[in-house]
């Protein structure tokens, strides 16, 4: 176990040393561009790596040594595909280092191989071809029906709440069950019961406006109701219905009138259907794409949809639709537009709960245990101020379309009362309402000194600088730190007596004489050391549990020193292009509903150069996620693999 | 104390400590046996699961003499019932190589599939029909519920091991490779969703006019028939991928009408029943059906059984065959009810330390104690000549060995039921050799599904289990 994990260590340490190894000086932008890269990479990888591969490195990591559970039997054959990524950039730090292949071997690369190896891995990403991936007619989630049903019905989003939770964004379970299928037809009797009066009954208001106000008993019933049904589809399918679509409502409709049901029972019957059918429970496609395309842009209605969705989770507004339906959306002026009013809109506030309260972790914080007798500030009302607290950080970033640093570090935050008095600020602030106010504490401001997601990363009953250290490399960074070994020694083994005295810092620095661990400790510790004057509901403290004073000073790659959460700050702040990437490569993910593959590697290159020529700036970042190429367009064919090479 | 799946509850347990009543019609038994068969009552099935694996040494008992009379200290609260039950070792787990990183994800998804995701497609779900649907799909025809999936929490947990996709951290039940199964975690929806004709939310609570209803019932049908039409001609407009993803939709539109077809059917024996005809193929003797009690507290122990009685009750009425129960899910969570609030996954990693050891051993016996609540109370259940438990297979068990090792070699497994007379029950096989797949495929087999391939890695029924 020792050695793999010591090499996965290693990894963590180059990545952090090289944060800028990534970006390439120049970004291609022609289609021709990319495609010699292409090219280029690919004969690369027959001619020299598949060789190198197979001559240094699969006599132990083959098809039938698995050494240390690494094996290139399946990397080899599709070498492009991301989930080999790590492996790859786990490969390059150990050819890189001279780990690799071990010194007892006597076949040993030269120099000029493993320089050839690791530039390759450098610009694997261009074996993947020019590629927007699917866009897979994709369910709304919990969330997105319920606004919607708002939306169509003027109902509380509520009436949705009996579906199961779900996660959305990258790995979003686009499936549907037959349970879910049931609740879907549950509510939507509930909904019509809600909406609709009772037969016999005059009609409500909303019913009026769905229905129209007139009866239509009578011999012209079909031709009366067909207009209605066309309105009434339209909305629910947030694009045109086809004559066909309309046509098997009005089928359903036959079916209530056959039944001597009267027009308000049978347009009951057609909404119940509108309700359960495939075309309002999924984003579907607007028509036929054209023959012969294995890449086609998205129609100007699912457009407008996966825009509307992912800014406000819910349905086209009328501007919205109208720019859809007189075919402008396209045009990427006006679809950028469209985005800066959907953000400046208060519906945006579901891209803070769909995507920011997770990209924070702060979507579980509600749920998660603390130990009620040393914390019993961590009410159900204080857990939703410290929600809101980054919520409406989160807001005035995006509203004021500030740079995306602004997270790491500000002099401003939002409080109440109670949150103020975690801050030590309770004699200033009062009240339960959230307000803005300003910090003069530069150890305060932004996510990392902020008492709810500090929580997060923190036990029941103390803090973890480990889960700090991970939570800062992972979502703030964009590093991916490995999961600890098996079997890992746990802080509680130590002897008890010896450590009696010890603050919690110097019970964690004694793993990190053991190699196995020292690797990523010495990158995880110093962060989350840094941040250990923060209890484990972010209450600033000079003293541990242990009584010991608190030693925040730390040394990071590159030898960068701090001794405070402040100089911290300034030091990961100084990573903006990092930080950038880490953000717009979880939006962009967010936003396609998908994990991100070969392609969008180029993409990502090119948007957080956009981002960066702008300063950071937040609007920008979604806006050229909504204009990106991506999510735009959509494959719908499956295209000639460059990678499935032998 | 805030547990983690409080909140959950909080919403959903509005009106606390509530018998739920059943319907009249419900409590009818049997559906009809396909034509000719005897009368022999139906085998029914069932899974419940705990993740992260057991302390061995406090799992397994002494030798098979000892079992009976001194079980290990896991299994303890089992003891009235260790006759009911078998213990079987040496089951192995499928080999996780090469997705070694993602243990936790894998322990969960392989559980019942007994295969590894694609590794190539890794970002998407797709692994294999999971053996609870293959029992499903055809003993589900005989009951208006092919299946009940439960669970305690939301199967919400986002964490990529491996870059695998993040269903397979808290589903084991898969329809199709590409989909999983959600379970339900409210139990009150549960209630509902087992005995409440739908309609009854329009009829504001009151008992529903049963002929309106049979209307509403046949027009919904009709309805949901042209729905379904219509979805197959927008099916035809859109690509392969597109066409797939409507197939699930296809699929739970036809299980919909389904149900509603079983419902019409039991509202015609209902009625025949009220008309004096005894429609019901329930024995004179068997146990009425049971009361569930929606519980007021917040302990997890509660929250568990109440999931229990639904399962019993469920299989007493014969509303389905089938269930698979996840106790938890392996993102963590707390049992505060021990006396500790440490996330059970944080424990597993013990190293050997005495208290963690223990506190993982007090979970491994809450754990099992909520699967003996549930075994016991079958076992106190008449039902024909015998009892309840006699006509069922449970399996409990967890897709680790040894958390704090990932281990895979012997997962720890306890049967409870004689399956209609299928397993030889009372027994711990300290030597049973085969794999998950060979487990599940003879439990199938036993419980009279025919299994026509493998189960995921399966290449052989394990004999010892039936004693024969």
């Amino acid at each position: 176990m020792l050695p793999v994990a010591t090499r996965i260590g290693m990894t963590l340490l180059c990545v952090l040393a090289l944060p800028v190894a990534s970006l390439s000086s120049a970004e291609p932008d022609s289609d021709a561009e990319l495609a010699a890269l292409r090219a280029a990479a690919t004969k690369t990888y027959h001619d020299q790596v598949a060789p190198f591969i197979a001559t240094y490195c699969t006599h132990c990591h083959g098809e039938k040594k698995k050494k240390g559970g690494v094996t290139f039997e399946y990397a080899v054959k599709n070498p492009g595909t991301s989930a080999f990524r790590e492996l790859w950039h786990q490969a390059v730090t150990n050819v890189k280092s001279h780990d690799m292949p071990p010194d007892k071997e006597e076949k040993q690369p030269t120099a000029q191989e493993r320089q050839m190896f690791v530039t390759w891995v450098a610009g694997m990403k261009h074996l993947s071809p020019k590629d927007p991936g699917e866009f897979v007619i994709r369910r709304l989630s919990k969330a997105e029906y319920g606004n919607t049903l708002h939306d169509l019905f003027n109902l509380d989003p509520q009436v949705a709440s009996e579906l199961p939770d779900e996660v959305f964004g990258a790995g979003y379970t686009n499936s549907l069950s037959p349970l879910l299928m049931e609740q879907y037809l549950m509510v939507a009797n509930e909904v019509l019961d809600k909406v609709l009066a009772p037969a016999g009954s005059p009609p409500t208001p909303v019913q009026q406006q769905l229905f129209g106000a007139a009866s239509h008993d009578g011999k012209d019933s079909q031709a009366a109701a067909r207009p209605v049904v066309q309105t009434l589809a339209r909305r629910a399918y947030r694009r045109p219905p086809s004559e066909a679509e309309i046509d098997v409502l009005m089928h359903v409709y036959s079916l209530a009138t056959d039944k001597g049901k009267a027009y308000p029972e049978a347009m009951r019957l057609v909404l119940k259907a509108i309700l359960v059918s495939p075309q309002f429970l999924f984003i579907t496609p607007d028509a036929h794409p054209e023959a012969g395309h294995d890449i086609v842009a998205l129609g100007d209605h699912q457009l407008a949809a996966r825009l509307s969705y992912l800014v406000w989770a819910t349905m086209p507004d009328a501007e919205l639709s109208a720019l859809a339906d007189a075919g402008k959306l396209r045009d990427p002026a006006v679809l950028a537009a469209q985005a800066r009013r959907l953000l400046a809109d208060p519906r945006s506030r579901a891209l803070f709960d769909g995507f920011g309260a997770q990209w924070l972790g702060l979507d579980k914080l509600a749920a998660k245990t603390f130990d009620a007798e040393k914390f019993p500030q961590m009410t159900p009302a204080m857990r939703t101020a410290m929600y809101d607290e980054a919520r409406l950080l989160f807001t005035d970033i995006v509203r004021e379309n500030r740079s995306v640093l602004t997270f790491i570090d500000c002099d401003y935050t939002y409080l109440n009362g109670p949150l103020a008095a975690i801050y030590g600020m309770g004699s200033s602030v009062s009240g339960p309402e959230m307000r803005k106010v300003k910090l003069s504490d530069a150890n305060r401001g932004g996510i990392l000194a902020m008492p709810g997601i500090l929580a997060m990363s923190s036990f029941p009953n103390r803090t973890s600088p480990v889960n700090r250290g991970v939570w800062v490399l992972e979502q703030v960074l964009g590093e991916h730190v490995p999961p600890p070994p098996p079997n890992v020694p746990a802080l509680e083994k130590q002897d008890q007596r010896k450590v009696a005295n010890l603050t919690l810092r110097q019970r964690t620095e004694l793993h990190r004489t053991d190699p196995v661990c020292a690797n990523c400790h010495k990158i995880l510790d110093p962060i989350g050391f840094g941040l250990e004057n923060f209890d484990a509901i972010g209450r600033w403290r000079d003293k541990d549990d242990s009584g010991g004073p608190i030693d925040a000073t730390g040394v990071l790659p590159g030898d960068k020193r701090f001794s405070t959460p402040k100089e911290l700050k300034q030091i990961l702040a100084a990573r903006a292009d990092d930080i950038c990437r880490s953000l717009t490569s979880r939006m962009l993910a967010y936003a396609l509903c998908r994990q991100l593959e070969g392609f969008d590697e180029i993409v990502l290159d090119q948007l957080v150069a956009a981002v960066a020529k702008d300063g950071y700036r937040m609007q920008t970042l979604v806006v050229s996620i909504v204009t990106s190429y991506p999510f735009t367009n959509r494959r719908i064919n499956d295209l000639p693999g460059p990678s499935h090479a032998k | 104390m805030r547990n983690n799946w409080l909140i959950d509850r909080r919403t959903c347990l509005r009106g606390l400590g509530v018998a739920l009543a059943l319907p009249l019609l419900d409590t009818m038994g049997w559906a009809d046996p396909p034509k000719g068969a005897a009368t022999k009552l139906p085998v029914r099935l069932g899974f419940m699961y705990m993740p992260h694996g057991v302390i061995p040494e406090r799992f397994w008992p002494t030798d098979a003499a000892s079992y009976l009379t001194s079980p290990p200290q896991i299994l303890e609260s089992l003891r009235p019932v260790l006759s009911q039950c078998l213990v079987v070792k040496g089951i192995s787990g499928i080999p996780i190589d090469p997705l070694g990183g993602a243990p936790h994800a894998l322990e969960l998804s392989t559980w019942l599939t007994a295969t590894l995701p694609d590794t190539n497609k890794r970002n998407v779900v797709n692994i294999a029909i999971s053996a609870d649907q293959i029992a499903a799909n055809y003993v589900g025809v005989f009951t208006s519920l092919p299946s009940l999936e439960l669970a305690t929490m939301p199967q919400t947990h986002k964490e990529n091991q491996e870059g695998l996709n993040e269903a397979y951290y808290s589903h084991c039940s898969y329809r199709a490779p590409t989909q999983p199964v959600p379970a339900e975690t409210n139990p009150r929806s549960v209630f509902k969703r087992l005995f409440q004709p739908r309609d009854q939310v329009q009829q504001g609570g009151r008992p529903a006019d049963s002929a309106a209803a049979a209307e509403a019932d046949a027009l919904d049908h009709s309805m949901l028939d042209v729905v379904l039409d219509g979805a197959k001609d927008l099916r035809v407009t859109l690509n392969h991928s597109d066409q797939h993803k409507l197939d699930e939709y296809l699929d739970s539109i036809r299980s919909l009408e389904r149900r509603i077809a079983a419902l019409e059917i039991r509202r015609a024996q209902a009625a025949k029943s009220a008309a004096g005809d005894s429609g019901t193929k329930r024995g004179a003797n068997d146990s009425a059906p049971i009361t569930v009690t929606i519980p007021e507290g917040d302990k997890r122990s509660e929250y568990m059984q109440v999931m229990c009685d639904l399962n019993v009750l469920a299989f007493q009425t014969d509303v389905t065959r089938v269930s698979t129960y996840i106790g938890s899910t392996p993102n963590g969570v707390s049992y505060p009810e021990l006396g500790f609030t440490d996330e059970h996954h944080s424990q597993t990693h013990h190293n050997n330390e005495p208290v963690k050891v223990d506190k993982v051993a007090k979970i491994n016996a809450f754990n099992v104690a909520q699967f003996a609540y549930m075994i016991k109370k079958m076992h106190s259940l008449r039902e024909g000549d015998g009892t309840l438990l006699d006509n069922c297979i449970m399996m409990w068990g967890s897709g680790l060995e040894d958390g704090n090792k990932h281990s895979r070699a012997n997962l720890p497994f306890v049967l409870a039921g004689r399956g209609g007379g299928s397993l030889k029950t009372g027994r711990y096989l300290p030597n049973c050799s085969g794999n998950q797949g060979d487990l599940l495929g003879t439990l199938l087999t036993c419980a009279g599904i025919p299994v026509d391939r493998p189960i995921g890695l399966a290449t052989k029924t394990i004999t010892e289990l039936t004693g024969s």
